[in-house]
């Protein structure tokens, strides 16, 4: 594996209560990449990328090393919500507030204390493009976001993740909720964006994560079962629990 | 064949069982709308008897501020002004403190905390607004008596009284409106970096604003429309307030001591009424703004 | 490090504030309950007030309480839920079904004065019904219906419109998918909604100081006909209510001890609306756990 690594993961294991879900997942995700997660529903790959910028501190015991730049960032004394500047993240629903759309996009440029109106306006437009919004919304900037369809509303709120500049982004079953159509256009989207940021996308839908990612990782159970280039996991699965949920035998 | 089509064509006893439903739901509904009808009808023509039938005038009515019934002056600014005093103060402090409470209880506290909150919130919302009245009399009445001099009765107890009763049903409102707040919205800003404030103050609260204003004005109506609890502290002296611990008196509380001293029909009589009639039409202007804040509520 | 310190600052102060607020409503019930319960004992609970000297109980206003509440409710739960049905069922999207929405909202929004001041010139004047326990029954109905019907119409709302169409499919009529499937279904919220409004017109007075009155003439409990004047069933005699009393001996009484009556009269009610509350809970959730059976 000679590509560089954005994050890494190692020996993590998380609980929620006395229930394990995660047991000692270890893993490399490549910088500027796509890489997938699949599995089975309640397999932990939506837990793993939920701990990934700690979006799983008040609902679990997250235990194990998780390395961004060489800091392991699962430490009580890391600044959680620095962390998820840098580590952004896409929910499954698309989830814009009920806000101008532009209001929408500078929510996390105005967190982190930004006034100038000409940084704003910039980044607008320029997260904008990169989620392939800019020419269907530039006009109604002011409009309310919550009038936006759904797949438009997915792509604000990457739009809105992009907006902090982030290194990594995460998603959670990003089109799960949309219709293919929308579906579409945001796998053109993502596969534009990985050339600036890396992507760790939790997905169902197998025919995603081969159509867009360059590398997938199989959960099953809460274990990782095999990580690897994508075409290799689909055309040439090493584990066969691999092989089997990929020919439909579970899942 | 005709046989079934005189089957499918006539009443069944299904039918005619759906007829009769029909008709008692209708009628029930039907007595509500009446009876809405016959309530604005009458209040209004015994509210304008004052003006119609003795010829009072109306302007002397609504900005004079003398009001001595056996002397045939009926000025009702005096109870117009103090009514909205003693609320808007009593809004005015309660807003914040049923704002914050209900952040504190859904958004900060453990849910285990809400076992107990609830019924606690549930039972002071219930609690008949005499006994607040009462709270108010023995309690409320001669601390502060104590602390300003004087007798205590006025505005400022009247407010006291109306903040204590409200806060509950306002605490109570706002709480289920934040819990309309999507709970994506507060994942979601999270996931921007935001701290557990920024969320609650950039996006749970502005969602859930017309809510808020909702619960606000909804309680304000409510403390508009009481009669008994301010009744029993105010002081009753139907003059223009001069001071937090003047005495004073309200729409409702000159109501409540004046009714069953006046003969029907009489002049002073039918000002009371006039009184009703403004608290009535002051019950319609509130719903009118609690419609527009749910209106605004939506987008 | 600026937002996190905000967050920790406003975090403080939001929780100090709350629980400032929490302390103060909380004295206040507990100062009720210290004040007052050691005034309730079964003399008080079960002997007659007096008008002029101490040691007056208040049998008749609690009984007066309970049987308006029963009174009203008798008047206004069918109506409300007849009404509700309407509104749920059969009311069709036009303007006339939104104005009587808005009739029902207007009537919800009324000030209980208001309300009574309204049956004192219908029921006591017009009707000729004078100070009574029927008029009193009417003024707390209409204040009554609004709420209920709101809460019996959220209460069928919430069955599933599957198995209304289930019902139709099978050729009953409408009127009986809403009689025999939705109602069921919709017991609990009705009944949970039903007990909640009785607790909140059990401790209301401003409606019935000038409809049931504020005198409560003896009566015997052991005259069971309801049309003999001194009855304690007959719905046509004056009957001073539990907040109707503590009111009146506070501004207007010539008892001595005043605050004893009050305050034990204030600790009754309170306790009997947490009961209110407790049972439609209760309620609630027992019909919800026999259904799912």
């Amino acid at each position: 594996m000679t590509e560089q690594a954005a994050l890494e993961v190692k020996n993590l294991h998380v609980a929620y209560g006395a229930k394990q879900v995660v047991q000692d997942v270890s893993l490399k995700f490549p910088a500027r990449q796509i890489t997938a997660m699949i599995g089975a529903s309640g397999s932990g790959k939506s837990t793993v990328l939920r701990s990934l910028n700690r979006m799983n501190d008040d609902l679990a015991t997250v235990t194990g090393t998780i390395n961004f730049h060489g800091l392991n960032i699962n430490q009580p004394d890391v600044n959680v919500y620095r962390v998820r500047q840098r580590i952004g993240m896409v929910f499954q629903q698309p989830t814009p507030f009920p806000l101008s759309i532009y209001e929408n996009v500078i929510y996390g440029l105005r967190l982190a204390g930004e006034r100038d109106r000409r940084v704003l306006d910039q980044r607008v437009e320029e997260s904008l493009r990169q989620a392939a919004l800019w020419d269907e919304v530039k006009d109604q900037l002011k409009a309310s976001a919550l009038a936006l369809s759904g797949g438009q509303q997915q792509r604000l709120c990457i739009a809105r993740t992009l907006a902090v500049r982030p290194e990594i982004i995460l998603m959670d079953e990003p089109t799960s909720a949309l219709d293919p159509v929308s579906t579409s256009q945001i796998e053109e989207t993502l596969v534009q964006l990985k050339e600036q940021f890396t992507i760790i996308m939790v997905t169902h839908n197998m025919q995603q994560a081969s159509r867009s990612a360059d590398w997938t990782a199989f959960m099953h159970q809460g274990r990782l079962v095999e990580f690897g280039p994508t075409a290799q996991i689909f055309m040439n699965p090493q584990e066969e629990q691999t092989a089997d949920y990929l020919s439909g035998k579970f899942g | 064949m005709d046989e079934l089509k005189k089957q499918l064509t006539t009443a069944s006893a299904e039918s005619r069982q759906e007829w009769r439903g029909k008709l008692i739901s209708y009628l029930a509904i039907v007595i509500i709308g009446g009876l809405v009808a016959t309530i604005l009808l009458f209040l209004t023509s015994k509210g304008l008897a004052l003006f119609t039938k003795d010829g009072y005038s109306l302007g002397t009515f609504l900005t004079s501020s003398n009001w001595q019934p056996s002397h045939h002056f009926y000025g009702a600014l005096p109870m117009i002004v103090t009514s909205f005093a003693v609320t808007l103060l009593a809004g005015i402090v309660a807003l914040p403190l049923a704002l914050v409470s209900a952040v504190a209880i859904t958004e900060m506290l453990p849910k285990r905390a809400n076992q107990w909150i609830q019924p606690v919130i549930e039972l002071l919302v219930g609690v008949p607004s005499v006994v607040y009245g009462y709270v108010g009399l023995t309690v409320i009445v001669p601390r502060l008596g104590q602390l300003f001099g004087g007798t205590g009765f006025g505005i400022l107890a009247a407010t006291c009284v109306l903040f204590l009763m409200v806060l509950p049903t306002m605490t109570s409102m706002t709480i289920d409106n934040l819990r309309r707040v999507p709970k994506e919205y507060r994942l979601a800003s999270a996931g921007l970096g935001a701290t557990r404030w920024q969320t609650i103050s950039r996006v749970v609260i502005p969602s859930a604003k017309g809510g808020i204003l909702t619960a606000m004005i909804f309680g304000m109506a409510r403390a508009f429309g009481e009669a008994l609890a301010v009744q029993m502290v105010i002081g009753n002296a139907a003059v223009m307030p001069d001071g937090l611990m003047s005495s004073a008196a309200t729409l409702t509380s000159v109501l409540t001591t004046g009714i069953g001293n006046t003969v029907m029909g009489t002049t002073s009589n039918n000002a009371l009424w006039s009184l009703a009639l403004i608290l009535l039409l002051m019950s319609l202007a509130f719903n009118l703004l609690l419609r527009l804040a749910a209106r605004k509520g939506e987008h | 490090m600026r937002a996190e310190k905000v967050d920790k600052i406003a975090t403080t102060v939001v929780l100090a504030l709350a629980g400032l607020t929490g302390l103060a409503v909380v004295s206040f019930l507990v100062y009720l309950l210290v004040v007052g319960l050691p005034n309730v004992s079964w003399h008080f609970l079960f002997s007659p007030a007096e008008s002029f000297k101490s040691g007056g109980g208040i049998r008749d206003q609690l009984f007066n309480s309970l049987y308006l509440v029963v009174l009203t409710m008798l008047v206004s739960v069918p109506l409300a839920l007849c009404a509700a049905i309407y509104l749920s069922e059969y009311a069709p999207q036009n303007r006339l079904t939104a104005l009587l929405r808005l009739a029902i909202e207007v009537l919800s929004s009324l000030p209980s004065v208001v309300i009574g001041l309204f049956g004192y010139l219908v029921f006591v004047l017009q009707f000729g019904l004078d100070f009574s326990l029927l008029a009193g029954a009417l003024a707390l109905t209409i204040l009554n219906l609004p709420l209920l019907t709101r809460s019996c119409e959220d209460a069928l709302r919430q069955v599933p419109a599957l198995q209304r169409q289930a019902g139709l499919g099978l050729g009953m009529s409408k009127w009986r998918v809403t009689t025999k499937i939705v109602l069921p279904a919709a017991l609990s919220g009705i009944i949970t909604g039903a007990i909640l409004s009785a607790g909140r017109i059990f401790g209301e007075a401003a409606a019935l100081i000038y409809t049931a009155g504020q005198s409560a003439p003896a009566i015997s409990y052991t005259d069971w006909n309801p049309f003999s004047p001194t009855s304690f069933l007959n719905p046509l005699r004056p009957a001073e209510t539990l907040a109707v009393h503590i009111w009146k001996v506070n501004s207007e009484g010539l008892v001595p001890d005043a605050r004893a009556v009050s305050n034990g009269s204030a600790a009754v009610l309170i306790i009997t609306i947490l009961a209110f509350n407790l049972l439609a809970r209760l309620v609630g959730s027992l019909i919800k756990r026999r259904l799912a059976k």
